[in-house]
């Protein structure tokens, strides 16, 4: 009697949470994070001109005047141990170097979880940094952490991912939503065809930067390319094997309906490039992501992948650097349109306290031998 | 005439002296002088205070935690309770427009009914311990995704953070909280015949019953206090960083069980103090921190917590030996 | 007198095949079923490109899970097998590039694993630190030393020869495959058959007893602990050569998934019941519900809530059922 209660309690419980699981895969997406999304025109050539906002940047409290002195900073990314942030890291030392002046440490949590963020970037905080570098795995939840760091007088600057504007005194964009949106829908587009099917491998879709791209992904293809099918998009945390197995179950369940695979982080895009070689069918299913270039040589050498989208992670840390620095010189101040950063040159402040790397780089066979990273 | 006389006093290491748990806080003085030597802003009362405010969350889970354990049961779906009340808490709120205060209430509670069914079918269906928290780790977490839908929910009012990023007296409030739930769990622990019941059931489950202990519904209690304090703490995480996030509390099933097992309490069950569970909490907490502030970095940070778990248990349980033999 | 004999003697030959009879059975059917209804939605779920990748892409779970198995059986438990394999794929890609010889680099893998988990067996067993301590220290020793030493630096080219999973013998059988298949078999028979496999049961169904029959606990724990790292070394060449990049992290939540093979496969966590061949069922059964969740469509956030449940209700049914036979014997 008991147990047939039980199975009976297990069973509908089973058949809830099926049924609760309503909306079909890939149908709804809105960013998860409400905010809208803002397409850019179909033909533009990369990155329209944004309006000019005020800053609205947060500005720590009773700093000490370091200018030409030596600093210490720390950096604090999502995670330590992925080619990425190793990238951004090389950059922030290359800037470390050239500019004499300056220390960085990387330090940060091995899983990409908010809550450890917020502890390393407390911990740094009462060691006594004067600036702290930043990816936030969450924008609001890193905001208090933060805030205690400026109101201690502590430069803030964040890069890759941002946290609400109040929170830090800068932020270096590696590319708008947007542009990273069109360029990544662009290059699809250009090697399926218009009117073919696609499917999108994301780490998880609670990762701020990967809802947005994706929703203003789904916006612009709407937008320019609204013959091209959105098949599904799926999770594959950061783990290769992982995306590597979700790539593969796509390119079987969807057979010759799938004719690329669009890969969302430096993981996920050697994993579906791995999965398509796996299944033989290098040329037939394209692949087109983010990703760095080291991990996706093979495949670019074998013309499996035409061409990875990026930006330069090694430019984004370096830019970091010399925006902590001209900060605390005095050489970059609220109201500023634009910044040295170095061999980068002069850098534009775009959305009030945003500062713009450039272009995405697209890296192909016949460069991607020139990077180590 | 002298065979039964206790081994010359001098030779015996005093009773209270070689518990596991003086032994740890020890071991815990020591550390924190060394840490203290090294990097200057360790040992302010600022920096205490806090790692109180961000050691609250796990502390609280570790209380009933070690009830269950000394029982001899486990509960691995704590974290996802945390996630999962956490969600709710936003969700009935933004979602569903209840007040907030009714969707703090309406969070806590989900959490007493989510540890209350571990423990129904712990207790009536007689699924171990581990197997049925290892299920609902991913059945209560795959629900914190899923109604979440990948969102956030933000924007509360004042109020809500006086929790999380308030103070009283000085003091962080979720630090109150803390002290006042660790007074509680020790008294009810040491006094009532509800924690000398917890000792029997882990001592032995049969004659437990067979004296006439209504087990079952005591681990059912235990299970429900789990998921309830995983409630709490859900609400003192979202008021401390102002969002909702469907993976909040991942790992907490590990620091818990961390803590209590590095405070003395016997994995095997019938043995454990609350005192004990609090001096690996803070042993813990402190270390992470000492080490991060002299500027060990975080990778080696947990090397060295792993040996210190291992070589405090070693210790602890070879003076342990030593005393049995000797006393 | 006569019918004690006769029990005993009948004993031996069924009960290899009673043992099988219970939670195998249920998760084999439990795979055709779900294979059969999914092929139903979604007919190119039954090609055999698709559930040949399920099973390479994780046979590397299934032969960890062998080893979980053992441990559990014998009344233990290891939380730090994944860290482990995270740590093993490392070192056996970083010989491969520095220029080792394959095979050396296929062989030192899995000496670590032997050696460091039997130093967990030892301590468990002869130090009496709960197996829980000990694995959840290393785990934290393991993924820390990892990052440490190599800075997250992905591994990248690696030689052609070193992947081991892409081997296929006499063309036909992928070598994941056979390996899996193989080291169940084989450990299956041991522990059936030989006085050492028994051992094991005996030393997590009733350590006191099997004190008193002359088996040794401690040796017996050290014993199951080196074989679980021989599978757990065996596990990471497989995950190791898959794909042409070692991510030299830890695989997130992989302990948690072999210990959920191992448990949905019938393996008591009180000691002393369970079987390998029910633990690689289980894990080729959780990789088949992974893909067939894709291949349904179902909602990406409901996912695992239905991983979830799906667990749960195998496990009551399994205690259900349990039950039933106990009291059936009773009467």
């Amino acid at each position: 009697m008991m147990k047939l209660l039980m199975t009976t309690v297990a069973a509908a419980a089973l058949a809830l949470t099926f049924g609760a699981s309503g909306a079909r895969a890939g149908d709804k997406w809105d960013g998860a994070d409400d905010l809208p999304t803002n397409p850019l025109a179909c033909d533009s050539s990369g990155g329209g001109t944004v309006a000019a906002k005020p800053y609205d940047g947060g500005q720590p409290t009773g700093a000490p005047d370091k200018a030409g002195k030596e600093i210490t900073l720390v950096d604090v990314p999502k995670l330590i141990g992925i080619g990425y942030f190793n990238a951004t890291s090389k950059g922030m030392q290359d800037a470390a170097k050239e500019l004499g002046n300056v220390k960085v440490t990387t330090d940060g949590p091995t899983e990409a979880k908010i809550d450890e963020q917020i502890k390393f970037i407390d911990n740094y905080v009462t060691r006594g940094v004067d600036g702290v570098l930043f990816a936030a795995n969450d924008p609001v939840a890193i905001a208090p952490v933060l805030k205690k760091a400026l109101s201690k007088g502590i430069h803030v600057v964040g890069y890759d991912a941002n946290s609400t504007p109040d929170a830090r005194q800068w932020f270096v964009n590696q590319a708008e939503f947007n542009g990273i949106g069109k360029a990544l829908i662009d290059s699809l587009a250009k090697e399926i065809g218009e009117d073919k099917g696609f499917a999108i491998v994301t780490s998880t879709f609670t990762t701020p930067n990967q809802a947005r791209w994706i929703a203003e992904m789904s916006a612009y293809a709407a937008r320019c390319h609204p013959k091209l099918k959105w098949l599904e998009t799926v999770e594959a945390q950061e783990d290769n094997v992982l995306s590597f197995n979700q790539a593969t179950t796509l390119i079987n369940k969807y057979g010759d309906k799938l004719a690329g695979l669009v890969g969302m982080t430096s993981v996920a895009t050697p994993a579906s490039a791995e999965a398509v070689t796996k299944a033989k069918l290098c040329g037939k299913v394209a692949v087109v992501g983010l990703a760095t270039p080291n991990a996706m040589k093979p495949y670019v050498n074998a013309d499996c992948v035409k061409s990875v989208v990026l930006w330069n992670p090694v430019d984004l840390g370096y830019a970091a650097t010399y925006v902590v620095r001209a900060v605390v010189d005095g050489k970059l101040k609220p109201g500023d349109t634009s910044v040295e950063a170095g061999k980068l040159g002069k850098l534009t402040v775009v959305n009030g306290s945003e500062i713009l790397l450039g272009a995405p780089f697209i890296f192909t066979k016949a460069n991607v031998k020139d990077f180590d990273f | 005439m002298t065979s039964l006389a206790a081994a010359p006093p001098e030779r015996r290491v005093p009773r209270w002296l070689a518990r596991h748990e003086t032994l740890l806080a020890a071991v815990l003085i020591v550390a924190l002088a060394i840490l203290g030597a090294l990097n200057n802003r360790f040992l302010t009362l600022d920096n205490l205070l806090n790692q109180g405010r961000l050691m609250t969350e796990v502390g609280l889970i570790a209380l009933p935690m070690t009830f269950v354990i000394i029982t001899g049961g486990i509960d691995l779906s704590v974290g996802s309770v945390v996630g999962l009340c956490a969600i709710a808490l936003g969700y009935s709120w933004k979602n569903l427009g209840f007040p907030l205060p009714a969707a703090i209430a309406f969070a806590i509670a989900l959490g007493a009914i989510c540890g209350f069914i571990n423990g129904f079918f712990i207790t009536r269906v007689k699924v171990p311990p581990l197997i049925m928290t290892i299920a609902t780790l991913a059945l209560y977490r795959g629900f914190a995704e899923g109604i979440s839908q990948a969102h956030s929910v933000r924007g509360y009012p004042e109020w809500f953070y006086f929790m999380g990023q308030g103070e009283l007296f000085g003091v962080p409030t979720q630090l109150w909280l803390l002290v006042a739930a660790i007074v509680i769990a020790g008294v009810a622990l040491d006094r009532t015949t509800f924690g000398r019941s917890l000792y029997a059931i882990g001592a032995n489950e049969t004659a437990a019953r067979f004296s006439g202990l209504p087990v079952d519904r005591i681990k059912l209690v235990v299970y429900t206090l789990s998921g309830l304090m995983a409630g709490v703490s859900a609400y003192v995480l979202v008021s401390r960083v102002t969002t909702t996030r469907s993976d909040m509390g991942i790992g907490y099933e590990l620091d818990v069980i961390a803590a209590v097992v590095l405070g003395g309490t016997s994995i095997f069950g019938g043995s454990g103090t609350i005192w004990g569970t609090v001096v690996g909490l803070v042993m813990i907490q402190l270390l992470k921190d000492g080490l991060a502030l002299t500027g060990v970095k975080g990778d080696a940070t947990i090397v060295v917590i792993g040996t210190v778990l291992i070589a405090s248990t070693l210790l602890a349980s070879s003076l342990q030996k030593r005393r049995d033999v000797g006393g | 007198m006569s019918a004690i004999a006769m029990e005993t003697r009948a004993a031996p030959r069924a009960s290899l095949l009673r043992r099988l009879s219970s939670q195998e059975v249920l998760l084999a059917i439990a795979i055709v079923v779900l294979a059969l209804v999914v092929g139903a939605i979604n007919p190119r779920f039954l090609a055999t490109r698709n559930l040949s990748d399920i099973l390479l892409g994780n046979a590397y779970v299934a032969v960890a899970a062998i080893g979980m198995s053992m441990v559990i059986i014998s009344g233990n438990i290891d939380i730090s097998v994944g860290a482990l394999i995270g740590v093993l794929a490392t070192i056996s890609g970083s010989m491969a590039v520095a220029g080792y010889s394959i095979a050396l680099a296929w062989l030192v893998p899995v000496l670590v694993g032997i050696a460091v988990m039997a130093l967990q067996g030892a301590v468990i067993a002869y130090l009496r630190i709960p197996a829980i301590v000990v694995t959840l220290g290393m785990l934290s020793i393991l993924k820390g030393g990892l990052i440490s030493v190599t800075g997250g630096k992905w591994i990248t080219d690696l030689p052609d020869s070193f992947h081991l999973a892409d081997i296929e013998l006499f063309d036909i059988l992928p070598m994941p495959v056979l390996i899996m298949v193989g080291a169940t078999i084989l450990a299956a028979l041991w522990m059936r058959y030989t006085a050492q496999g028994r051992a094991i049961y005996a030393t997590g169904g009733n350590p006191e007893a099997a004190r008193l029959c002359g088996i040794s606990p401690q040796v017996t724990v050290v014993m199951v602990f080196a074989l679980h790292g021989l599978f757990a070394g065996i596990a990471a060449l497989l995950f190791a050569t898959q794909l042409k990049v070692i991510q030299s992290t830890v695989p997130p939540n992989l302990e948690l998934t072999i210990i959920t093979a191992a448990v949905v496969g019938g393996v008591s966590i009180l000691g002393g019941v369970g079987t390998v061949i029910g633990s690689t069922l289980a894990a080729i059964l959780i990789a088949e519900i992974a893909s067939a969740l894709v291949f349904v469509s179902i909602s990406p956030y409901w996912i695992r809530a239905v991983q979830g449940g799906l667990i749960l209700l195998t496990v009551v049914a399994d205690i259900v059922r349990r039950q039933r036979r106990v009291a059936g014997d009773s009467r």
